[in-house]
């Protein structure tokens, strides 16, 4: 075992410095996790400036937010505002020096409160009403008051992640039948809610959108998620050991699972200092892009899908399948591939595994890039997707999406440059990004990754060194934190974790890249054409099975039609036959 | 349009004949886990490090039996088991069409006898368990003395053996001072 003993560079200090400069006497306190990751706890009450500071004035971005419940610790509830600093955005310069600073502050747990940052950062939103569900920290101020995670039928005073409330297999009784949700109003037009009754999940992973109308334009649009949140956070705090735990993150996605178990990983080695083999960094590197391959190619079979070029989607997806016996190949599985523990990885890349990885790469080269060609020469496709979903750059900046939802607004903004991480630093690659600001700009950004990752998996095949794989023999210190970041094929994962006193995570913290581009979506939504709607909420590559219904609310007439989510689809595909003017849904008068 | 029907034509039917056919997999592909009864000493090493609560173990102190029990519902095929086994005893094989007609089926059981303690009469540790540290211990050139005092020592339980130790130590103590 090698413990990170040399002198660390402080990257970031200047953004600190200036911290201090500003606001002296209210930041209490200092301390790195890692070189380039800083934590400063700062007084209650300048919370919402000093993000603020940080977020518009030294570019920073939010990556996450982690409340936590320390009373056992020092006696206070503690918040974790998680940025990554990157200095001024001007000319996608990558100059400036990154680093994470995490704005720390502790809520006395007599006085439950803090100023919330949304009105300042409006990136915060999901977030500051996520810790209001989980730990009953009110925001004050929050513009959106509603739940986010809890379901409304969840007794009010529980809140599950405090550390006194509730065994993790504790089931409440529902304290209501009903749907209480509110969704949002559209102003002027008067609109009649409409309660939906009980849930009808068909799919694995439902949400309710809820699209207002004027004939076939989008207005406006709100959606409810967290259906089946199923509290893999408290289930890792309270029966799971820290090696455990990566087969966990593994299943937090079905696609991107492997990038949930680095980002997991790293975070404990990073807290522990344990230096991964160099070996494994690129074996996890490897595997990162095989992910990233078919996650991509999925997402470009459901593009032509979209534009009603299913040929497309069934070529697209059996080339696909190579990428997914690479899967199996290298790691014994198609998914949840398994293969990390703290410290490296669990299997080797042999020499015959090599061979054929490399071979397979060749044909897939050639053959996506064929099938690229002929998706381009669709008329349909440019016709469908220029200007469509537009992502303006300002509210972009606003949320901190991520992945090639941002970057298809103009910003050169990928993890694996800004904080590279296993060998990402190592290995030659360019980053893609476009200004077209819509779903075309989006769908392309994947197609350039693809292939930028099918060269990516042949370098580091070539280059890895020989050497062991995994890090044996290390201690586990209490209470020690840091962050674990990961590059998805959807943007970045970001896990906080901390480790506790029993062989079990104190806090975990995991951030999917969807969490981030959901608030924005609804801006990409607006000013949109109803049969584009589902081609849009494609282009941000959600996990997708997830839209099972959609409300339409005409805002002159004020009615409600409740359409289900294949017809949606289907309309979305042919164009023809609105489901607004089809008589074949419920429709429901406003009184 | 053209190259699209020249690449429909070129790749033909993608679909496998699977399950008419069987189906290739890649070698060391993760499938259910093969248990060897006869291997294995119930130690629960597997227990302890599944992460999906598929093996348990569940010990009778009035019956002295331990029985290590396997549920593939439950199973992730992560193959942790297989890396913790000092004995080899649990092997993942390729097998993954694991549906069955009968419930009861998807479980797996085996009983392992438990030894008693010479001292106090109840039961500790699985006889096999024992055996295995004792052989180990037997490969280790100790002098016959040595192995013998070992021998005696695995035939008592750890609450006992502090019992009997703690006057040893106060002797020990006194000689000190």
């Amino acid at each position: 075992m090698t413990l990170l003993t040399k002198e660390r560079t402080k990257i970031g200090q200047k953004y600190v410095e200036a911290l201090r400069t500003r606001f002296g006497n209210s930041i209490l306190d200092e301390s790195w996790q890692a070189p380039d990751q800083v934590t400063v706890t700062v007084e209650l009450n300048s919370l919402p400036e000093v993000v603020e500071m940080l977020y518009y004035q030294q570019g920073g971005w939010l990556a996450s937010v982690a409340g936590n419940d320390e009373r056992p610790l020092n006696g206070h509830f503690a918040m974790y505002y998680i940025l990554s600093v990157e200095g001024s955005q001007e000319n996608n310069s990558q100059d400036a020096e990154k680093a994470y600073v995490v704005v720390r502050v502790e809520i006395p747990p007599h006085k439950p409160e803090f100023p919330a940052v949304t009105p300042k950062v409006p990136a915060a939103i999901w977030y500051e009403r996520e810790v209001r569900d989980m730990f009953g920290l009110q925001p004050v101020g929050l513009p959106d008051e509603r739940r986010l995670v809890l379901p409304d039928d969840w007794p009010d005073e529980l809140y599950p992640l405090r550390k006194d409330t509730m065994d993790y297999r504790f089931r409440p009784e529902p304290t209501t039948e009903e749907e209480t949700y509110e969704f949002i109003k559209v102003e002027g037009e008067g609109i009649v809610q409409i309660p939906l009754g009980p849930l009808h999940i068909t799919s694995d992973e439902p949400g309710h959108f809820r699209l207002y109308v004027d004939g076939e334009n989008i207005v406006d649009a709100d959606y409810r998620l967290f259906y089946v949140h199923r509290g893999m956070e408290k289930l890792a705090e309270t029966r799971l050991h820290y090696d455990q735990v990566t087969f966990l993150a593994d299943r937090i996605c079905g696609i991107c699972g492997y990038a949930h178990n680095v980002a997991y990983s790293t975070s404990i080695e990073r807290a522990l200092g344990i230096e991964v083999p160099e070996r494994a960094e690129y074996i996890r590197t490897i595997l990162l892009e095989v992910e990233r391959l078919h996650s991509h190619l999925l997402n470009l079979g459901l593009a032509c899908h979209f534009v009603g070029f299913d040929t497309g989607f069934m070529h697209f997806f059996r080339v696909r399948e190579k990428t997914m016996k690479m899967a199996e190949l290298l790691t014994g599985t198609r998914k949840t591939y398994g293969m990390n523990l703290i410290g490296g990885v669990r299997r080797d890349i042999l020499k015959d595994q090599r061979v054929k990885v490399l071979q397979w790469l060749k044909e897939l080269r050639g053959e996506v890039t064929d099938l690229v060609g002929m998706l381009l020469e669709t008329p349909n496709i440019v016709q469908r997707t220029l200007n469509i979903g537009r992502l303006e750059p300002q509210v972009a900046r606003d949320y901190s999406p991520v992945g090639p939802t941002l970057r298809g607004s103009g910003f050169a903004r990928d993890i694996r440059v800004i904080h590279p991480y296993c060998a990402y630093d190592r290995v030659p690659w360019k980053l893609t990004y476009k200004d077209g600001c819509d779903v075309l700009a989006r769908t392309l950004i994947r197609a350039e990754e693809f292939f930028e990752s099918v060269s990516m998996v042949e370098r580091c095949l070539d280059g890895m060194p020989e050497g062991p794989v995994l890090t044996e023999g290390f201690k586990y210190k209490p209470y020690q934190f840091a962050l674990g970041y990961v590059e998805a094929p959807r943007g970045e994962d970001i896990h906080w974790s901390m480790l506790g006193d029993n062989q079990k995570l104190y806090r975990w913290k995991c951030r999917a890249s969807s969490y981030n581009n959901w608030p924005a979506l609804r801006y990409m939504l607006r000013g949109n054409m109803i049969s584009d709607a589902a081609l849009i909420v494609a282009s941000i590559d959600p996990c997708y099975s997830c839209t099972e219904r959609v409300t339409l609310v005409d805002v002159r007439k004020k009615d409600v039609t409740i359409v289900p989510y294949k017809e949606m689809e289907r309309y979305c595909r042919e164009r023809k036959d609105s489901p607004l003017k089809s008589a074949n849904f419920g429709r429901i008068k406003a009184k | 349009m053209l190259k699209l029907i020249k690449e429909i034509l070129r790749v033909g039917e993608a679909t496998l004949p699977y399950p008419f056919a069987p189906i290739e997999l890649s070698p060391g592909y993760r499938g259910k886990p093969q248990h060897d009864p006869e291997l294995c000493i119930a130690c629960a090493a597997c227990a302890i490090a599944c992460p999906s609560n598929a093996l348990t173990m569940v010990t009778d102190l009035d019956q002295g039996f331990q029985t290590w029990s396997y549920f593939v519902g439950r199973c992730i095929y992560c193959a942790r088991c297989e890396e913790v086994c000092p004995t080899g005893a649990i092997v993942l094989s390729s097998d993954f069409e694991l549906a069955v007609m009968n419930k009861a089926d998807l479980y797996e059981q085996a009983d392992y006898k438990l030894a008693a303690c010479r001292e106090c009469g109840i039961y500790f540790a699985p006889v096999k368990e024992i055996q295995y540290v004792l052989a180990l211990l037997e490969q280790s050139s100790l002098s016959a003395e040595r192995l013998a005092q070992e021998r005696s020592l695995l035939e008592v339980c750890p609450e006992c053996r502090r019992k009997k130790d703690i006057p040893k130590l106060v002797s020990l103590y006194q000689e000190a001072i």
